[in-house]
């Protein structure tokens, strides 16, 4: 019976890569669809199979921080951790039907943390993980906004003798194809190794391994799988959000924010840090935009984005408490 | 003063903030404070020689 549970629950834990691929897949074409530089349909295929790849490039360090470092080890249970994921994957979906920008990782901590205290109260949480993630959850858009700017000007010098603008975004249409790749890979590292963590975290509670073991083989593929699968099926709701109403972006602008935002990435990925990819790509689009003047970023849209970010980890933490007592009843 | 570099202090002000919460990260918030800090400075200078053109 435990071990039918155990699949379920690691099915729901896929089911929320696939929606987390979904929502995020805006995050990896936006820029490269408000661009032209790839039809949406090749940009999905595109930023999916780069977010596939990741997993032969990077290791678990994101994933051993969301399974040892949210949530003491003793209050994880199956039904804990399918509260959590069904708080995360409720609160994603909420956020889309208004075509919000938030981020799937803070839901999925709000969720674990919300499930994890209803089971056993605020003593459960791990201060020092929650603030490393909480002190993330404010620098990662800033890195982000820093290096989007920082490249803008950087390729905007090296390049100051070109005199026609159009002459240097038709060389940087072919350059998008790489920085989107880039970011696609940076994705797909930082967001399925969560879904990795949860499993592992699952593995955990089951028996079936143990604190500070490595993640098996086949959870690394099926969460990188299920990720590449949902960017596949894509979200344009949140592409126009990112794509157009925060700044208008030509090809040098979205090789700066792709390439910024991916870099940011690759760094946190490699130290283990759970971030935000739609915080990390937002404020590097947020950067291109305001190189060229703060009234160039349409600040409106930017401040209810950060609404979104400040109400996710609480939305999602009261979903999966509520969660938490339903499955409580029936366990 | 010029809105951007307003802007700018203000984000290296909230970085400085987090160093002491960072633990092992702290340089990573100091280096991001000092990056906005500059750019602060360069924007405030990039809108006064604006101004005297």
């Amino acid at each position: 019976m435990d071990d039918l549970l155990l699949v379920l629950v690691v099915a729901v834990a896929l089911g929320f890569d696939y929606v987390n691929g979904f929502h995020d897949a805006a995050n990896s074409i936006a820029t490269v669809v408000s661009t032209r530089v790839l039809s949406p349909r090749a940009a999905v295929i595109w930023a999916a199979f780069f977010n596939f790849a990741a997993f032969l490039v990077f290791g678990d360090a994101v994933a051993a921080t969301i399974a040892n470092d949210v949530v003491v080890q003793d209050v994880l249970s199956i039904g804990m951790i399918f509260a959590g994921l069904v708080g995360a994957i409720i609160w994603n979906l909420i956020t889309f039907v208004f075509g919000l920008p938030t981020s799937s990782s803070h839901a999925l901590v709000g969720g674990m943390a919300g499930a994890a205290v209803a089971k056993a109260g605020f003593g459960v949480l791990i201060a020092d993980g929650l603030r490393k993630i909480g002190v993330f959850i404010v620098l990662s858009p800033l890195i982000g906004l820093a290096m989007g700017l920082l490249l803008t000007l950087l390729i905007f010098w090296v390049f100051h003798r070109t005199r026609s603008t159009e002459r240097l975004n038709q060389g940087f249409r072919i350059g998008q194809l790489f920085s989107a790749a880039a970011f696609s890979l940076g994705h797909g590292a930082n967001d399925a190794q969560k879904t990795m963590g949860i499993i592992l975290a699952l593995l955990i509670a089951s028996g079936h391994a143990q604190a500070g073991d490595s993640t098996p083989l086949w959870v690394v593929l099926s969460a990188h799988t299920a990720i590449g699968l949902g960017t596949l099926s894509g979200g344009w709701r949140i592409v126009k959000t990112m794509g157009s109403k925060i700044t208008r972006l030509q090809p040098v602008g979205g090789v700066a924010a792709e390439t910024g935002a991916a870099v940011t990435l690759f760094a946190t990925s490699a130290a283990g840090i759970p971030v935000s990819t739609t915080h990390t790509i937002t404020g590097a689009i947020v950067g291109v935009g305001a190189a060229r003047r703060l009234s160039a970023v349409r600040w409106g849209v930017a401040g209810r984005v950060v609404w979104a970010w400040i109400l996710t980890i609480p939305g999602a933490f009261l979903i999966s408490w509520l969660t938490f007592l339903v499955v409580d009843v029936f366990a | 003063m010029d809105r951007r570099a307003v802007f700018f202090f203000g984000a290296a002000a909230v970085c400085l903030v987090l160093v002491p919460l960072s633990d092992g990260y702290a340089w990573v918030s100091a280096v991001v404070a000092g990056v906005y800090a500059l750019l602060g400075v360069g924007s405030w200078l990039d809108a006064r020689s604006h101004r005297r053109l």
